[in-house]
């Protein structure tokens, strides 16, 4: 294996030749690039638009990926992807049931028309095979409004039933766990309505949806409230990890915020919930893995044309809870507009690395997403501006990202189509490891160029690889857009 | 939205109503229309089946060839010959050969489509109908119908409906007392005030000094992409509800305090080319 450098000084003469590898090898093939040292062979990227919606521009951005644990042929997507018929239908999700060769739209969520924010998670513990679909979504009218809701099979008509509801949060992020046949569920969100300020929550159920209970992690003083992202991490043992920023000032365009990593060691089942992890310095639940570093926050086209301000992943080994990797992105070099870092713990959150890991220091990108397989090895997926192009890389590592290997799942311009909303490709992607396969979804340009996807690409949509068109059902050209696209990369062995 | 000619021939003449019964059918099958996102009609080519993966099969899913697509969304590709997967609510009804046009609404979209039922008519193809000169003219009148019957709705909950000019726009300075219940999100509205100077009013009741404030989110975040943004000089027709959304019902004008008024769904805001239309809606 062949360790490479992480800044895209070194990143782009990479891109150029697996971009070139790639077209010269077409679908499926990994180029020489990639192969160097037990590269992943059979990297698989589907646009999920299906045949039947050919004709649509939407600028389909924010996407987000559940996969069944016990049946993986059964996924649920989504994306800022409106009802394609009707303005009072229900916004839809994308099932696939072949391990995402193919994708069909079910407009079963109970949000109308389009979401403003969906996460979701499939477990396993009520024993529907092509459910439990447990979703948090928003809705955006005169108010906000979180739906925590549940299907027990994403391929009917049902629209998902509501358990819980309540306004005023932001970014709901949904992990899922089966427990002893029942689902415990854990949704990360920013409750905008704690008086205290301290509004990093985690909203728990520990009987698959039914009842849940809201517990705020932030136990330190904010400048009047924290972060949008709080991200939670379930591993098999009943550990719970949530990461959030902790802002500790703000000014409108820059947050001075800690990184924060709370821990519970039952599932958050007992009374003090997420406080088993203290920092030295004030003896107070949540471990400070950074402290006071500065995270832009612009609500415009900054990034290219994406928006920044607030992305965070972790994830946990699912063998070994005490082994926990936490990534962030901050405006940490001078020049960058936003620099994504990853840490990690191997004592359960007690300690951390006192820099960033080898190769994960990556300028001008954004949207990280980790993960854990079973056997160890992490998993790092992110987008980069980079030569005027969005360049989604798949980083994998065995040993802490001191030896990595980077697959380069798309790389397209960044400055076409124009940016329809805010955020451009999404204020997140996902990963998430699936038995030997890293699995995720991101957004990219749909230009069909296969020049773009150096692993190759399935598009459902009809498209003419050979003119760069996009056509609808008709044969009519259709406009570029924003598309989600499904990946599986295979875990390093 | 595609349409075409041939819908309304083919309703006018699948209905086996009386002259007399006419007018009654036509609003009916206005309601349908409206309520259609995909019309089509079709032979049924098998029951208790799907036309492709991803489909649950059901004793209620049909498939239909289509023969003439009446009315669809741009983006969804469904042309004749095409297989449909139609969710039906009396299975009974059908049988393979079985000719009818569907109303539905769009269910599941893959390699093709499934709908849901909202309503048919059993008959061939209203493409062959002779009525068709009189569809055409009665179809243009519906269309115009639905959309009257919309805007009426509309300007029927406003509070106002006002001509104006956008005088100026500045960004909304929360007033210090209500300050804290702001919070910092991807989807803050960024509210930005329009100051509107009134022209005519065409609904509400008389405005001191003739000026008003739009507040309106300013914000490109996916959940007000939708709300229409104002700029300095735009003209036109506001269709206003007093200011619910913000967190704070009025506003500073010259001075004054006034009610805060918002203009926030798409079509609130209409070009000068639509008053004759709404003033004669408003007088109905």
């Amino acid at each position: 294996m062949r360790a490479r450098a992480g800044h895209w000084t070194c990143v782009l003469p990479l891109t150029v030749f697996a971009l070139m590898a790639g077209t010269v090898l077409g679908r499926g093939q990994s180029p020489p690039s990639m192969r160097a040292g037990a590269a992943p062979a059979h990297a698989k990227v589907v646009d999920l638009i299906p045949t039947s919606l050919s004709g649509e521009t939407n600028q389909d951005s924010e996407p987000f990926l559940a996969v069944q644990a016990d049946n993986p042929q059964v996924m649920v997507a989504s994306a800022f992807t409106p009802n394609p018929v009707s303005s009072a239908g229900n916004a839809p999700v994308y099932v696939s049931e072949d391990a995402g060769n193919t994708w069909v739209l079910n407009a079963i969520t109970p949000v109308q028309r389009m979401t403003c924010d969906i996460t979701h998670a499939m477990s396993t513990g009520e024993n529907h095979p092509r459910g439990d679909l447990h979703a948090g979504t928003l809705a955006c009218a005169a108010s906000v409004t979180l739906d925590e809701s549940e299907s027990e099979d994403v391929s009917s008509s049902a629209v998902m039933n509501v358990q819980s509801t309540r306004t005023n949060v932001d970014q709901p992020f949904v992990r899922a766990l089966a427990f002893s046949h029942i689902d415990h569920i854990y949704v990360g969100l920013n409750d905008l309505g704690q008086s205290s300020g301290r509004t990093a929550t985690v909203d728990v159920s520990l009987d698959g949806g039914a009842t849940y209970k809201s517990y705020s992690i932030e136990s330190r003083k904010t400048m009047g409230q924290d972060g949008p992202s709080v991200r939670p991490a379930v591993a098999p043992d009943n550990t719970v990890y949530a990461v959030f920023f902790g802002w500790r000032k703000f000014n409108g365009s820059m947050a001075t915020s800690d990184v924060v990593v709370v821990r519970d060691d039952a599932g958050a089942a007992g009374p003090q919930a997420f406080q088993a992890l203290k920092d030295p310095s004030d003896k107070l639940p949540g471990r400070l893995v950074v402290k006071g570093v500065s995270i832009p926050w612009s609500n415009a086209p900054t990034l290219g044309q994406e928006r920044i301000g607030s992305t965070l992943s972790i994830a946990v080994d699912p063998n070994n809870s005490s082994t926990v990797y936490v990534g962030w992105a901050d405006r940490g070099r001078k020049g960058d507009i936003y620099t994504l870092h990853v840490r990690r713990s191997t004592d359960r959150g007690v300690t951390w690395s006192k820099s960033d890991l080898a190769h994960t220091t990556i300028s001008n990108a954004t949207n990280i997403a980790l993960a854990v397989a079973n056997n160890g090895v992490a998993g790092f997926l992110y987008q980069q501006l980079a030569g005027g192009r969005w360049v989604t890389h798949v980083v994998q590592s065995r040993d802490g990202f001191a030896t990595i290997e980077d697959t380069i799942l798309a790389s397209v311009p960044a400055d076409t189509p124009v940016e329809q909303f805010l955020p451009y490709l999404g204020d997140y992607d996902y990963l998430i490891a699936v038995g030997n396969e890293f699995r995720g979804v991101f957004c990219a340009n749909n230009t069909p160029d296969r020049a773009n996807f150096p692993q190759g690409v399935t598009y459902q949509r009809t498209a003419d690889f050979n003119t760069k068109t996009l056509r609808d059902g008709s044969g009519n050209p259709v406009a570029i857009s924003i598309d989600p696209f499904y990946f599986s990369v295979p875990v390093l062995p | 939205m595609n349409t075409s000619k041939f819908f309304l021939a083919g309703i006018l003449w699948m209905s086996p109503l009386a002259a007399g019964a006419l007018p009654q059918a036509t609003d009916n099958q206005a309601d349908l229309f409206k309520q259609s996102s995909i019309i089509f009609a079709g032979t049924v080519r098998q029951v208790a089946a799907t036309s492709f993966a991803g489909v649950p099969k059901s004793a209620q899913t049909i498939v239909v060839r289509v023969d003439s697509v009446l009315k669809k969304p741009t983006a969804v590709s469904l042309k004749n010959g095409d297989d449909v997967t139609v969710e039906v609510k009396d299975p009974a009804a059908f049988q393979d050969g079985t000719q009818a046009t569907f109303y539905a609404d769009g269910w599941i979209f893959g390699s093709g489509v499934a709908v849901k039922e909202l309503g048919h008519e059993i008959g061939p193809s209203g493409a062959t109908s002779g009525a068709t000169g009189t569809a055409e003219k009665t179809f243009g009148q519906l269309q115009q119908e639905i959309s009257d019957q919309d805007l009426q709705r509309r300007v029927a909950a406003a509070d106002y409906v006002v001509v104006g000019r956008v005088t100026d726009v500045h960004q909304w300075t929360i007033p210090k007392s209500v300050a804290a219940r702001y919070r910092t999100s991807e989807h803050s509205a960024n509210w930005h005030e329009a100051v509107l100077q009134i022209q005519s009013i065409l609904k509400g009741p008389k405005i001191k000094r003739n000026k008003m404030i739009v507040r309106f989110p300013q914000s490109r975040d996916v959940a007000w992409v939708n709300a229409p943004k104002f700029e300095k000089e735009q003209q036109g027709i506001f269709i206003l509800q007093k200011d619910q959304v913000s967190g704070e019902a009025t506003a500073s004008l010259g001075g004054y305090t006034v009610d805060a008024y918002t203009c926030l769904k798409p079509g609130d805001w209409l070009p000068m080319t639509d008053e004759a239309r709404v003033r004669s809606l408003l007088k109905k």
